[in-house]
């Protein structure tokens, strides 16, 4: 901003914007929709449940024809490796193992046609920066994850909750530095960044004094803080932007880590019944985690399985066995996470977004038809078990499940062929569709957009996404 | 703004990108105004126009909002369709080819009004996109009523580039001061009535410069030196000195240039090859203070040493035409050296200046081994870019030139003396970095200067000292200007007026080095690759024992199987030393172990690591272990035990450790280094790193040569040079990878060029801050370190005050600490009191 936009500027902007301006933050630019429309907001809260790694629809929420393993079989018959079952909603089924999901299908909506972007040969770790972000890697400003977008124009929900809080992902495992590149507030300011939960078990942590520390010595060193403050010559050096603004964020931190709030964080204070019905490790306590913290007034959450390449739903070899096992680790925590939030009344104000970056096939690598740099391995005859799942990288359908927050209940969107490629034939919905949806559920617009650089950087992709209005009740 | 095919599905996709900052600006018209014949309006037309507005019409900030979006593009910025322009006030009077836009007084009557009105479906304005609201014609028509008032500076004309021809300004006449900065702002303080305020005492100039030149706060006797220092020329040798502390400088000045040329030790791309740094080139840069034309021309026409900040970084999988590398590398010297931006002309012609799509590639394609095509908005348009710098007058570009003499002459172009804007935007933003405001906005050097003069002064004596950055700092920080008490920064103004440094916040570098100064905890060991050049450090460094690579077979170097294997050495000590440092390396990989304790680990053959010893040593017996791998070929570790036949290739391990006590006069030299005394074995049996192993069946290391000999090849001065990045203690944070405290604090993640960091305090900062491990460590070592040596109460409150504060306790303070601290003063209560002096704004800013 020159000086003579800026002089024209801050005759108009307000108090608040004025602290943002001084503080370099980017300005909001609210879209004028023409149509004098303002969008009615269904939920306050989303909790983004991330199945990171590649999740197939077709051992999941989308079942083909089941071709149980048998020695030597064609890979080319191999469509879904469990059996499908009936949900709550009669034309809706699921494949084995998601049974409890299966039953509070009548709470959710289901997308069937969600479509990764095409972003040449497959990366996990590009496919999830486009998810997060709605953007394709690179861009020539950092963008902001969705959480941040959400935490910078909503603000907290509960002042003495964090934001945006992100839960269940390590950084310092494979690929930590392109995960860390879209699990930031970008351009926002690092006001709006992740909080971090890496292990759910032991959230407390994160609010909670430092290791060793006591609740009594924490309270005093504050109260010493303060007192140094007034005493001091610092107290008495007058006011000035820098010294408020470094003040505030003090009292801000230590409101949030002494607020009965932060209790949220700490699973122990759980009744046992209830904590074990969450418990199948650690995604199954984040749920319990996202729970509470939805009580306490989080504004956004994400929950991931943790992506760690050839990891969890990276499925590169025993497709079969380790999703078996994944479903017990998300299947009963999530219905929990559905009826618990139903039971207290907020499930209606709280949107479940269940997602992957891509989906996979036991053939297809990509997009049918594409050409594609490399792909997994995978023998035309399958003697070994080793060798029965998906174990390719699908991006021409996937499975988004929707919970609350306005949604309908039991529908499904969307429409996959019966047979390979088992891509989307009807209704396909994109990221930036999908974010205008998440928008829209919160009141905010896809043509949103904050200035960087002179540039307006849209919430959705250059402001072109959709929401997808057949989802909405 | 160039409209250009406006039917095109191309321009309309990227145009929709830009629409709501410049909303219907990006409307062209279809006629222009000039086609149409003023026909006054009938008495129902009349009835229609909403009623004029009734109060007085603000014109900045009800009517120019009109003006510049809905008919900018078309009669603003220097555009006259239908030769009716609306540059100024007299212009837009004028009207066009039509006659007067207005009558004054008589809004009903006005032919903007009427064309807004859109009564004739065929001659409406704006020509395309929304009407203007009915809110908007009554303030128009009530402005018009009111006899269209407007400011003399408001203009909404095309805007010349500023900043761009040398220009050497008169400096005037002035006896009261000596530097030109003052004398030039003398006349300007007069101008704006601004009083020369009193300079600010010795302690504040001194923490100031000290954090302003070399990154780090004054030491408390340094200080109390300076302060009780009776020459008149202080302040100026004190500059000097500082400038003259070339490590502790380019230590502190890293941290800004590897913001600017998105330079970082890890991070997206490092790990494929698709990004290469350029730390060890800029770091010897800075030590040696290149002059500033020499080292842009080195990055603009690299040698391999620079070459990674044009080569960018190569993203796997598709990009966007507008980030393939040869594009970044465009952005990129645009931005950081001539402070514009290019990065909306390197998809479309630029919105917010006038750079076109052509001028983007003109430059992407002096990098390009074969010619570019241009793509618009990531579709290709069939045209070949020509290679060409944003400004031909600096001098041309031989298309027929191979890449390698494009990019020299490239750098001839940037470097040229007729390039006024390289040596400004420097200037700009070293103000910036001083005075907490720039000159003008550092990205955007087209715009005025809020004193140009001073902007151009500056920038001609830095290039007239042949572009010494050392000179142009110590011509900033030795003037009054710099001297003057910090001013609020949230003083915002109708226009920005210079008082004095505005109150800045530590950056995260300087926050961590300055807990560094208060705890004496700092970093172990760098992840920079700089290598200090002085050759009396290097001498004092030398090593003092035979060091060998070794292994457990006497043909390693060339091939030893794939397999895990166990070194050990007990190394006896006289005394604790007071120094202990090891440097270690090992083909593939290694673990570390002193007494038990695991030191650390390393897996990059070619890059020595460092750690800091001096915790575990002890008096007398000590364990040295390694767990030494050589792995397979796809860089998996075997398994413990496991021989895989086929996979032999190369194996070593190199250590040496510098160990003294005492101070140079009585030094104590206790060096170790591996060699044939090392003992080895196959077997990981438990306790084999631990003190009490029985190690008899194992057998002595093989030494395979000196660390020179291939295929590892090791510089000469490699292992010295590392150890003597040790030499001031503590390695500063600017040459480790970001840590969560320096992340929360606003050390970027360099994948973007960051030309300026958020100022900010956030609640997430503050958190780190409150419960973050990071600095709840540093405190928990540095109250151990400092209640250990303190003598008494007294003596330790008021040295963290000298050290973190620069100054003595009062006596309220002292009161309050002793309180805290207890009696006999406990350790939690050091770490807390070291918390709540480092939590002061008065430790955390600038002022």
């Amino acid at each position: 901003m020159n000086n003579w936009n800026r002089r024209e500027f801050l005759k108009t902007a307000s108090a608040a914007t004025l602290t943002a301006l001084a503080a370099g933050y980017p300005k909001q630019v609210w879209a004028d929709t023409g149509v004098g429309e303002k969008i009615k907001a269904t939920a306050d809260t989303v909790i983004v449940l991330w199945m990171g790694g590649g999740m197939a629809h077709t051992e999941t929420f989308d079942p083909k024809r089941y071709a149980p393993f048998e020695k030597g079989m064609a890979t080319d018959q191999v469509l879904s490796t469990f059996p499908t079952i009936d949900t709550a909603v009669d034309n809706i089924k699921f494949t084995a193992g998601l049974e409890q999901m299966a039953s509070v299908m009548d709470r959710g909506t289901l997308i069937r046609s969600y479509t990764a972007g095409d972003l040449g040969f497959i990366l996990h770790s590009r496919h999830q920066y486009q998810w997060h972000t709605g953007y394709e890697p690179p861009q020539t400003v950092a963008a902001p994850h969705i959480g941040a977008v959400i935490a910078r124009t909503l603000g907290p929900k509960n002042p003495a909750v964090p934001a945006f809080i992100d839960i269940g992902q390590r950084f310092d495992l494979g690929e930590g530095e392109e995960l860390k590149a879209f699990h930031t507030a970008g351009f926002l300011g690092s006001e709006y960044g992740p909080f971090l939960v890496p292990n759910p078990a032991d959230a407390v942590r994160s609010v909670r004094p430092p290791e060793g520390m006591s609740p009594s010595r924490f309270e005093n060193r504050n109260k010493f803080y303060k007192k140094l403050m007034e005493k001091g010559p610092t107290g008495q050096l007058g006011s000035d932007y820098q010294k408020e603004s470094l003040l505030r964020s003090m009292d801000n931190a230590h409101r949030l880590l002494s607020s009965p709030a932060a209790k949220a964080f700490d699973l122990a204070l759980e009744p046992k019944e209830s904590y074990d019905k969450y418990n199948t490790g650690r995604f199954g306590l984040g749920c319990l985690l996202a729970r509470r913290l939805t009580e306490a007034g989080a504004r956004f959450i994400e929950l991931t399985t943790e992506y760690i390449p050839f990891e969890h739903w990276d499925t590169h070899e025993n497709g079969h066995t380790r999703l078996a096992q994944l479903k017990k680790t998300i299947d009963a925590p999530i219905a929990q996470l559905v009826r618990d939030l139903e039971s207290r009344g907020l499930l209606d104000r709280t949107l479940i977004v269940l997602a992957s970056e891509f989906s996979r096939d036991a053939l297809v690598e990509g997009k049918p038809g594409k050409e594609v740099k490399g792909q997994v391995p995978q023998p035309d005859k399958i003697e070994d078990l080793k060798f029965y799942g998906m174990h390719r990288h699908f991006t021409d359908a996937g499975s988004v499940m929707l919970y609350g927050g306005g949604m309908k209940r039991g529908h499904v969107h969307g429409v996959t062929a019966d047979e390979r490629p088992c891509k989307t034939i009807k209704d396909r919905v994109i990221i930036e569709d999908l974010h205008a949806t998440i928008y829209r559920a919160l009141g905010i617009p896809a043509t949103l957009s904050y200035e960087i650089e002179k540039r307006p950087f849209y919430v959705t992709r250059d402001g072109h996404g959709k929401a997808v209005m057949d989802l909405f009740a | 703004m160039k409209m250009r095919c406006l039917a095109s599905e191309t321009v309309v996709n990227c145009f929709t990108h830009m629409k709501l900052i410049l909303g219907r600006l990006l409307i062209g018209g279809f006629f222009a105004w000039g086609t149409l014949a003023h026909a006054d309006l009938t008495p129902e037309q009349v009835q229609q126009l909403p009623a004029p507005a009734t109060h007085k019409i603000d014109f900045a900030k009800e009517i120019q909002p009109i003006l510049s979006v809905s008919c900018g593009n078309c009669h603003g910025r220097g555009k006259s369709k239908g030769d009716f322009r609306i540059d100024d006030r007299a212009t837009f009077l004028k009207g066009g080819d039509s006659g007067p836009a207005v009558v004054l007084g008589k809004s009903e009557k006005s032919l903007l009004i009427e064309l807004v009105m859109g009564f004739d479906p065929d001659a409406i304005m704006p020509a395309k996109g929304s009407k203007l609201k009915p809110e908007q014609i009554a303030l128009l028509r009530a402005w018009i009523d009111q006899g269209a008032p407007w400011e003399k500076e408001v203009w909404l004309g095309k805007i010349e580039p500023q900043n761009l021809h040398p220009r050497l300004p008169q400096v005037p006449q002035n006896k009261k001061f000596s530097n030109p900065v003052d004398a030039l702002l003398d006349g300007y303080f007069k101008t704006n009535k601004v009083k020369w305020a009193a300079p600010v005492s010795d302690r504040a100039f001194a923490r100031r410069v000290y954090l302003d030149v070399i990154g780090l706060l004054p030491p408390a006797t340094e200080l109390d030196q300076f302060v009780s220092d009776r020459r008149r020329d202080k302040r100026e040798q004190l500059v000097q000195k500082l400038l003259n502390q070339n490590q502790a400088y380019a230590d502190h000045w890293l941290s800004f240039w590897n913001d600017l040329l998105r330079n970082d030790y890890k991070g997206t791309g490092y790990i494929d090859g698709g990004r290469k740094q350029i730390t060890k080139w800029l770091y010897s840069s800075l030590l040696t203070n290149k002059p500033y034309d020499g080292f842009v021309a080195e990055l603009v026409n690299p040698t391999p040493e620079s070459e990674g900040f044009t080569k960018g970084i190569v993203w796997r999988g598709v990009v966007n035409a507008s980030q393939v590398p040869e594009m970044q590398a465009a952005q990129n010297i645009s931005q950081v050296f001539m402070g514009i931006n290019m990065k909306c002309a390197s998809c479309h012609d630029s919105f917010i200046n006038d750079l076109q799509l052509s001028d983007a590639y003109s430059l992407a394609n002096i990098y390009s081994e074969k010619p570019l095509e241009l793509f618009e908005c990531d579709k290709p348009t069939g045209k070949m870019a020509v290679s060409k710098f944003l400004y031909p007058e600096f001098g041309s570009i031989d298309g027929n030139a191979d890449r390698t003499n494009r990019m020299k002459q490239l750098a001839d172009c940037v470097i040229s003396e007729k390039n006024g804007r390289l040596p400004r935007t420097l200037v700009n933003r070293l103000w910036d970095r001083f005075m907490g405001q720039p000159f003008v906005e550092v990205d955007d050097m087209e715009q005025k200067a809020w004193n140009p003069d001073l902007l151009d002064w500056l920038a001609e004596d830095f290039v007239a000292h042949n572009y010494d950055v050392k000179h142009l700092i110590a011509q900033i920080v030795t003037s009054r200007a710099y001297q003057l008490p910090s001013v609020n920064v949230d003083q915002l103004e109708k226009q920005y007026v210079f008082r004095g440094p505005s109150v800045r916040r530590m950056t995260a570098e300087q926050l961590r080095d300055a807990l560094t100064s208060v705890t004496s905890i700092g970093y172990a060991a760098p992840n920079a690759e700089v290598e200090v050049l002085d050759e009396t450090t290097l001498k004092k460094f030398g090593l003092r024992a035979e060091t060998k690579w070794i292994w457990n077979d006497k043909a390693a170097a060339s091939k030893a199987p794939a397999e895990i294997v166990y070194f050990r050495k007990t190394i006896h000590l006289a005394t604790t030393p007071t120094e202990a440092n090891v440097v270690v390396t090992s083909d593939n990989s290694f673990i570390l172990y002193v007494n038990g304790t695991k030191i650390g680990e390393g897996n990059d053959f070619n890059k020595p690591y460092l750690f800091d010893l001096r915790e575990v040593l002890k008096n007398g017996a000590n364990i040295i272990a390694v767990r030494a791998a050589n792995h397979l070929p796809n860089n998996a570790l075997p398994k413990p035990g496991e021989l895989v036949p086929g996979t032999e290739n190369p194996a070593g391990l190199l250590l040496y450790a510098r160990v003294r006590s005492g101070k140079e006069s009585d030094e104590k030299v206790m060096d170790f280094a591996t060699d044939k005394t090392w003992i080895w074995s196959r077997a990981e049996v438990s306790g084999w790193e631990k003190k009490g192993f029985a190690a008899a069946e194992w057998s002595n290391a093989i030494e395979l040569g000196a660390a020179q000999m291939a295929p590892w090849r090791l510089k000469k001065d490699h292992i010295p040079n590392k150890l003597a990045s040790t030499q001031s203690g503590a390695i500063r944070a600017a040459l480790v990878n970001a840590d969560p405290l320096a992340v929360a604090l606003g050390r970027p993640n360099r994948e973007q060029t960051v030309t300026t960091r958020p100022s900010e305090a956030t609640t997430l900062q503050a958190l780190e801050m409150t419960n973050g491990e990071t600095l709840a460590d540093i405190l928990r070592r540095g109250a151990e370190a400092i209640t250990a040596e303190a003598k008494s109460e007294r003596e330790l409150i008021q040295q963290i005050y000298q050290n973190a504060l620069g100054r003595k306790p009062t006596s309220a303070e002292r009161k309050l600490a002793e309180e805290l601290l207890g009696k006999p003063v406990n350790k939690e209560g050091v770490e807390d009191l070291l918390w709540a002096t480092t939590m002061l704004p008065e430790f955390q800013l600038i002022y």
